[in-house]
């Protein structure tokens, strides 16, 4: 017997056949020996089968493996009721934290932000170099409001043209 | 919670039942059957009583069981009984069985024997064979189940039977 017809033979067990190929098995089957005993085992496995499961017991007592299922249902369900009722002052301690910690980084910030302002206003003295002349440079002193600017003596370029012998 | 409580009492057995047949270890069933009695009380409030109680809670033990032994599938390497899973092995060829083995055993005797040819089946043919007789699922629930096709489903559940007959005839008592 093919494994096709066994299946067939199996689905016609269980129900499975749409009404066409049901009649067809049942003309085979007054006809195959093999098919009828095929049929008549997996008949008997099922009726064997039957009724077992009912008769399966829990091993274990009721309030033990009840406090199990309480105790997980309790542990779940703690989040949910804890978070439920929150009084007034513990909703405002709740905001009053991190706002306070909030101004106090703002007033930290513009506190450092002032005293740098107020350093970058204090100007220190500076140098300058004026390109025109590498080798002429400035000094000033704003604190004092004195300008001093050194020019070398003879200027560069007086010197190229004074001696063009360089070239 | 008493009224839930008493739920538990009444079906515990049944969701026990189930998840031992599928998993054929004590502890693990119950400790799938309890996670199932918490699944279902986080989800009271889905039933909607379209099915009984019990046919609701015993899907949802069968999903965890489900999910389980695909841990189990994913956790160990491939073995030869799996390689021969779809092709059936050598169920396919073994002859067919005359003898019914619930005729001349007792119901006791008959249930243990029931249970170790069900321990001998692989998880994939025991899944089959559960969701079927026990659960009473049609081919097409059973494939949605187990995620594969229809025809898988009808292979596994020939050859589990095929192999459940040989089981229970290897042991019948002699005459």
């Amino acid at each position: 017997m093919n494994q096709e017809l066994q299946l067939k033979l199996q689905a016609y067990v269980d129900g499975e056949l749409p009404d066409g190929e049901a009649r067809e098995v049942s003309e085979l089957l007054t006809q195959d020996t093999e098919a009828r005993a095929l049929l008549a085992e997996l008949k008997n496995t099922r009726a064997a089968l039957a009724g077992y499961e009912s008769e399966t017991k829990l091993p274990e007592g009721r309030d033990f493996y009840w406090s199990k299922i309480k105790r997980e249902i309790q542990r779940l369900d703690t989040p949910a009721t804890a978070a439920a009722p929150v009084s007034i002052f513990a909703a405002w301690r709740r905001f009053l934290i991190p706002a306070t910690a909030v101004a106090a980084v703002v007033i930290g910030v513009l506190i450092v932000g002032r005293q740098v302002g107020r350093e970058g206003a204090f100007r220190g003295p500076e140098t300058e170099t004026t390109f025109a002349d590498s080798g002429a440079f400035t000094y000033r002193d704003y604190a004092s409001g004195m300008t001093l600017v050194w020019l070398p003596y003879p200027a560069e370029n007086d010197f190229v043209e004074t001696n063009p012998e360089v070239d | 919670m008493v009224a839930f409580e008493e739920l538990v009492a009444r079906h515990r057995d049944k969701i026990y039942a189930r998840a031992y047949s599928m998993m054929r270890n004590e502890e693990e069933a119950i400790d799938l059957s309890q996670e199932a009695w918490v699944k279902a009380w986080q989800r009271l409030k889905q039933f909607q009583g379209e099915s009984s109680f019990g046919t609701w809670m015993t899907r949802i033990v069968i999903n965890l069981c489900l999910d389980q032994l695909r841990r189990h599938k994913r956790q160990r390497a491939e073995s030869i009984e799996a390689m021969d899973e779809e092709s059936g092995g050598v169920e396919r060829h073994m002859p067919v069985v005359t003898v019914n083995p619930t005729e001349r055993l007792e119901r006791v005797e008959l249930r243990q024997r029931i249970d170790q040819a069900l321990s001998q089946l692989s998880e994939a043919h025991r899944t089959a064979i559960v969701l079927h007789e026990f659960e009473g699922m049609e081919y097409k629930e059973i494939a949605k189940a187990m995620e594969c096709s229809i025809g898988t489903v009808m292979s596994r559940l020939f050859y589990a039977r095929r192999k459940m007959a040989v089981l229970l005839s290897d042991l019948k008592k002699p005459e």
